[in-house]
Order: structure tokens, then sequence, then C-alpha cells
């Protein structure tokens, strides 16, 4: 792979996602963010981690332009963000959000198919495409296919909101918090679940979490977060090794004691 | 394919079946024809009859149609219509004319009254003063006999004295206008314990019983026939003469020049005696106002082919209200045809500017709230006020009370589908733009079919609002199931108020059940078991 910046001049090192000199300032003159310069290698797990208010979810939001930076630049496969068409660039990014954000007068088919309908696959090509995503999240499609969000239980219906992110292939999947309101025993089988799905697909994921334990649990890389400003990006265990800021430490002790 | 269609073609669907509703009921007379002339007339029985009475003489001398607008909502109403070419002629008194219309003080000699308004209209408006009929329907207190023997009173001066001690039941006309009440108390300087405002029929019967001790009373009310009632000398002369003839416009009387010469055979031809037996035929031996009037012009000698009508006229009375019905049927369901047409129109006319102002206030939150309160306003305009206010700018008949109509219904319709829009699930909605839907396709898809139950409940509000509001709609002359509500109310005839007050709730009842029907039909599925 061979990306370019907007010069034109090679880089070393490459990013599928990427924020450089982010600021998010609200009206009234907080900052959400501040002087962002980050990445996230193709493939990889990213996990944003930090208290409410950190700015980890407005982060994730830039990413597929639901909300656009006061200022610096977001580029995705290596290309600036405000450049492309925010509709057909979501199209191309999985979202899961938190409480699984289904919509409640559609069937599961109808869902599950919602990116790839709106791509105009046939229904030959959609029914196939959950034939196989539903066993993938261990959901039977005869079962399942035509009934309602709201005869589902909580953890069917997470899961149908991750298949749902992938239903068009995306390269890359955004999840906001996705087993932040599930009980401990189903949250654990997703998070199982999840990992095998990781290695089965290798899509650059971002997963906005405040549960340290899950980012160590699921992600490759870490970032952690607080008012605003990044404490420390690196893997689970070089945030072990060197906390960066008496923060990152008393995080990595919460964990630890947990 | 795209399922999520479903509930908007439903909405669709039911928009085309309020749509057929009011056809029928849209079929009434259209005003001014070619050769038609419009007879107008306030909601007391002696105008009725006087403009039924110039109505069937004009019919039957000369080659003119005629549209009867009877019954509109007292002076204002009446003379608004007239100016405004909703009507061509009403039976109008000149003391009314000098005081209510033009605002003048009052004035004692007949002529000079005459005089005055006749110069005031033709030079204000090229409206004519015809030549008087004959008597003065002038306004008296009056007392029961027994009740005035006791106190010792014959005059008005006589009462100033007691009138601390009296009660007074009087008319909402007579309390407000500056010929009645307020210009009475400055002449004789009258002070009563207590002033009831009553309905006129209520009014007799409260004196009667001695629930008051006085009221006012048409000098030719033919009720006074029936009460024993001393009416007091106006020793003073406050009373202005109020002398009845027809108010005809200056246009009408150019264009069709004989209808002067055919209402001048009424000059001078009805004595005050005379009009107190018409009125007590009509008022208390509930004589139809077409009948009497016919009577009348047979009398006055001014019918060559009258005939007897064939039928009795004292039956109606003793009928059940079943029976009452049954024989009204013909008349009752033209009168339900109008109610739901001016109903339905105005309902859809409402769903048809409140859905999408719903849509843009959801887009342009800031001036939502403003917007929305403004519009609700209009909810607090009392519904006989504003089918009042509509009469300078539409005339009388449908279209007035179509618009009053159109204003109440959009308040529900507007406040649902713009809560319900913006309340539809927002967390999915967001899941819809994040997952690369646009606008306009989670509008269509998401927010619309959510937000669905709740405009219906705000359309099915409206619709009850409007069916209700539209029983009022018969005191500017637009007809409807208020027609004989209003029509029993004045003749304290209870069968005449129930045959229109039965079919109305009967009809809010049927339509409320058939918008719960449509509301659970829009209801998406997979909502259901939340709810």
């Amino acid at each position: 792979m061979h990306f370019t910046t907007e010069s034109g001049i090679p880089v070393a090192h490459t990013w599928e996602l990427e924020a450089r000199q982010i600021s998010k300032r609200f009206p009234g003159g907080t900052y959400a963010l501040q002087d962002i310069n980050w990445g996230v290698k193709q493939g990889d797990t990213m996990a944003l981690i930090g208290e409410s208010g950190s700015g980890k979810t407005t982060l994730l939001r830039l990413l597929n332009r639901l909300i656009e930076p006061s200022s610096g630049t977001i580029l995705i496969q290596g290309k600036p963000a405000k450049n492309q068409d925010p509709i057909t660039l979501r199209r191309r990014l999985g979202y899961v959000p938190q409480d699984g954000g289904l919509f409640p007068h559609w069937t599961i088919r109808h869902n599950v198919c919602l990116v790839p309908q709106l791509l105009g696959w046939t229904a030959d090509q959609q029914l196939e495409r959950l034939n196989t995503l539903l066993p993938l999240v261990n959901l039977e499609p005869e079962q399942i296919a035509d009934r309602y969000p709201i005869e589902l239980s909580g953890g069917q219906r997470q899961r149908i909101a991750v298949s749902r992110a992938l239903a068009a292939d995306p390269p890359i999947v955004l999840l906001d918090e996705p087993f932040g309101a599930l009980d401990p025993l189903t949250r654990h089988d997703l998070q199982e679940q999840f990992l095998s799905l990781k290695t089965q697909l290798h899509k650059t994921m971002v997963l906005v979490t405040h549960d340290i334990s899950e980012a160590f649990k699921l992600a490759d890389r870490i970032t952690i977060l607080k008012e605003g400003r990044i404490q420390q990006v690196g893997t689970p265990q070089e945030l072990l090794k060197n906390p960066a800021t008496p923060y990152v430490q008393s995080l990595i002790e919460s964990h630890e004691s947990a | 394919m795209p399922p999520w269609n479903f509930p908007l073609q439903k909405l669709f669907t039911f928009f085309l079946l309020v749509l057929s509703l009011p056809v029928g009921g849209l079929l009434t007379p259209p005003v001014a024809a070619e050769n038609t002339i419009t007879v107008g007339s306030k909601n007391f029985m002696e105008n009725r009859l006087l403009a039924e009475l110039f109505a069937q003489l004009i019919e039957s001398r000369t080659h003119l149609k005629v549209a009867r607008r009877l019954g509109l909502a007292g002076t204002q109403v009446c003379f608004e219509a007239l100016r405004t070419g909703g009507i061509d002629l009403y039976p109008e008194y000149t003391g009314t004319g000098l005081v209510t219309i033009l605002g003048e003080v009052p004035m004692n000699e007949p002529s000079a009254v005459l005089n005055q308004v006749r110069a005031q209209f033709l030079k204000k408006w090229d409206l004519w003063w015809l030549a008087p009929l004959g008597f003065d329907n002038s306004y008296a207190l009056a007392l029961r006999r027994d009740r005035a023997e006791t106190l010792g009173v014959r005059t008005i001066s006589d009462l100033v004295e007691i009138a601390p001690s009296l009660r007074a039941g009087f008319g909402y006309e007579f309390i407000e206008r500056q010929d009645g009440l307020p210009g009475l108390q400055g002449k004789y300087g009258l002070k009563f314990k207590e002033v009831v405002g009553m309905q006129e029929t209520l009014k007799y019967q409260a004196t009667a019983n001695g629930d008051v001790d006085l009221l006012d009373v048409y000098t030719t009310d033919g009720r006074l026939f029936v009460y024993d009632f001393l009416i007091l000398e106006d020793d003073r002369h406050f009373f202005p003469p109020y002398d009845a003839t027809a108010l005809v416009r200056g246009e009408t009387l150019k264009r069709y020049p004989e209808l002067a010469s055919v209402l001048s055979l009424l000059t001078n031809a009805l004595t005050p005696e005379r009009m107190r037996k018409w009125n007590l035929k009509v008022q208390e031996q509930g004589e139809p106002v077409t009948r009497v009037a016919r009577e009348m012009l047979q009398d006055l000698h001014l019918l060559t082919d009258f005939k007897p009508s064939p039928t009795p006229s004292q039956q109606q009375n003793s009928q059940s209200l079943f029976v009452y019905m049954w024989n009204m049927r013909g008349t009752l369901a033209i009168r339900t045809g109008e109610h739901l047409g001016l109903a339905g129109l105005g309902l859809l006319l409402g769903i048809a500017l409140a859905v999408p102002l719903g849509l843009m206030l959801e887009r342009w939150r800031k001036g939502a709230e403003t917007m929305i309160r403004i519009i609700g306003m209009s909810q607090t305009i009392p519904s006989i006020a504003l089918l009042a206010f509509m009469i300078p700018l539409f005339g009388v008949g449908t279209l007035p009370a179509i618009m009053a109509l159109w204003i109440y219904s959009l308040f529900p319709i507007l406040r649902n589908t713009f809560s319900g829009l913006r309340d539809a699930a927002p967390n999915v909605v967001e899941t819809g733009r994040a997952l690369g839907m646009t606008e306009w396709q989670i509008l269509r898809s998401v927010r619309l079919p959510l937000a669905a139950p709740t405009i219906m409940a705000g359309i099915r509000t409206s619709a009850i609002w409007t069916l209700g509001t539209a029983t009022l709609a018969a005191f500017i002359g637009s007809g409807g199931l208020g027609v004989p509500i209003v029509a029993g109310l004045q003749l304290a005839d209870v069968n005449l108020i129930l045959s229109g007050a039965l079919p109305a709730t009967i009809l809010a009842l049927a339509v409320d059940a058939l918008l719960s029907w449509i509301e659970r039909l829009v209801q998406p599925r997979g909502l259901e078991a939340s709810q």
C-alpha cells in the first residue's frame, strides 16, 4: 500500500485514519478537543478511553463527519474527509452505537440490509449477505430475520447492530461504547465474539469505551484522553510499562485492582 | 421492495378518504347567481319573519329568484354582510341604524331618525332605507302586572327609587347597546341590585316565575299577549324610534329597479298589533316562518294566488323526538352533509398547512416555539368571535366558516407534527445519519413513520374540535347541524334543538372512532409492544 500526503510527498508512516492538528471548540468557547495529532494503522483496533467529557466520542464523530472540526484535518485512508461527500463516506464506515440504534419499525432483515440497500444491491445480494452475516454473530437467519427489534433481547439486538455495521463490508468500523448497556455476562459473551470477528475480518476499528478492562481486552492500541487532550497512545503493554502521566498511572491501577 | 413506505401510504389513503367526505356538503347553492336576490336576517324571530315576507313578496311579484340567509348572528354580522355584498337586503330598524351602526346619540323624532340614517347610509355605503313598514319595534321595560301594582310603578321614573332592590333579566344585546341599558342608566340614573344577562325566551319565563323582577321587551313581541306584563312608560323619551323597514344595497336597486316598487307595497302596511299577533304565531305557537309570512301576504292582499296550506299547524310539538327526526330526515341529512363538509374542508386545509409547517419548523428549531405559540393563540379566540371576524373578510355563508374552522384546526396538528418529529427516537435518527442515510431518507423512512401516530392523534383532536365548532357556523349563515340548534333555542323547541345536537354528537363520536382506528393503522409494526 502506498499513501501520499496532500502535498504529494510520500510519507514513511501511513495511517488508515488520521487526525492532524484537530481542535473542536464548542459555542461558548470550551474545547472538546485541542491540538490532536493521532492515527490508526490499517487493520488495527484502536480503543478511545476517557471519562465523559474527555472528547472520545467527539473524536469518533469527527471521523464520519457527524460533526466538523473547528480547525485541523481528518484523513480517511489518506484523503481529507472534508473533500469527500459525507453520505458516501459514511456508507464506507461501519457504525455501532451504544444502544444498538435499531430502527424499531423495521424487521431485522431490513435493519441489517440498510446500507446494502442504500448502495443499491439487488434483493438476492442482500439476502445472501444476511445469511452470511447473522451466523457470524451467532444468530439463525430463519429464526430472526422477520422479527422486530422489540422482540429480541438486549444482547441479540447488539449483535444485529454489529452485523448491520458489517453489512456492506466496510474497511473501517466505528463503535461507540457498543457493549456499555449490557449486563456483565452478555457483555463477556459479546466481547469474546468481537475478538473472534476481529481475527476473522481484519477491519480497522475504533472503539470508544469508558471501561479500561474492555480496552485492554479488545484493542491492539489504546488512546487515553483527558479534558480534550491525548495523555498517551500505545499498546496495552506499553501503557503498563511506561505510563506517561499520573492520570494514566491511576487508570491502570484501577484496571489492575478490578 | 422498500417496506418503509407502508405507513405513509396509509396516511395518503386517509387523506383521500377525508377529501371525499366534504364533497357532498359543498353542493349548497352558491351566493349571488344571476337574477338572484339574497335576503338576510338577524337571529330573532320577527326579523326572520320580515325577511321571509320580503322574500316571498319578491318571489311572487317579480321574476327574480331569492336566496335566503336567515338567522345571522346579530346586527354587526348582518350589516357587514350587506355592506360587503354577501346579502342584498335585510330588515333593519331605524333606531338600530342610528345608534348601533352609526354610533350616534339617540333621537326621539321618528322622521328625523329616518332622514338621518337615510342620508348617512347613502353617503357612506350606498345603502338605502326604504319607506317604513308602519310599526315601531322599540325597546321597553316591563314588569309582571301584579308586581307593578304592588310596587306602584307606571313609568320608568317611578322605578328609579326602588331599582336598588330589584333584579333585572336583560338580553345580552340590550345590556351592551348605547340605546339599551348603558344609555338608560345615564338618562334616568337607574341602578339595579343585579342585572342578569339572559337568552330571549328564558327572560320571559324567569320574569313570569318571579326569578327576576323586570325585563327588556320588544314592543311588538308576540309573547306580550301570553304573559300579563305591564310596559313602563318611557316618560323621559329615552328609547329612540325603531321603525322597521328593508335596508337594501344601492347597487341591487339599480340593477333590479322593480325591487323598490315591490317592497314599497309594504309601506305602512304593518301595524304594531298585527305584528305582535304574527310574532306570537311563530314564537309561541310554533308555526313555520314560511307559512306565517304567506298568511301575512294574504292578509295584506298582496298575493293573488294564495292557497291555504294543507298541513295542520299544531302537530309537531306533540311528536316524540324519534318521529320528529324521522319526518325531518331529508333536511337532517342535508344538514349533516353540510356539517361534514364544513368541518372536513376546514380540517383538510388545516392538515395541508400544519403538517408541512410542522416539518419546516422541525428544521428551523429556533423559531419553532414562537411560531407554535402564535398559532396557539388562535385557539384562545372564542369560536363565535373568530367566526364573526371572518365576515368582513369573506362575507357570509360557507367560506368564512371554513376559514375560521381552518384556523381552529391548525394548532393541534402543528404541535403534534412538530413534537412527533422532534421526539421520534433521536438516537435512531442519529444512527441512520451515521450509516449514510440522507436527511430526506431519514425523514421519509424513519421520522415520519415513527411520528405518524402522534401526527394522527393531532389530526383526531382537530377533527373533534372542528366538528364541534361547526355547529356555531349557523350563526353566520353557513348551514350545518347548528341551524336546528340555533332555531330551536330561539323557539324554545327542545325537539328542534335535539334534532341538531343529537346527530352532531353521533357524528363526533363516529369520526373519533374512525380516526382512532386509522391511528392504530398508521402505528408502525414493531412499536405495538412498546406502547
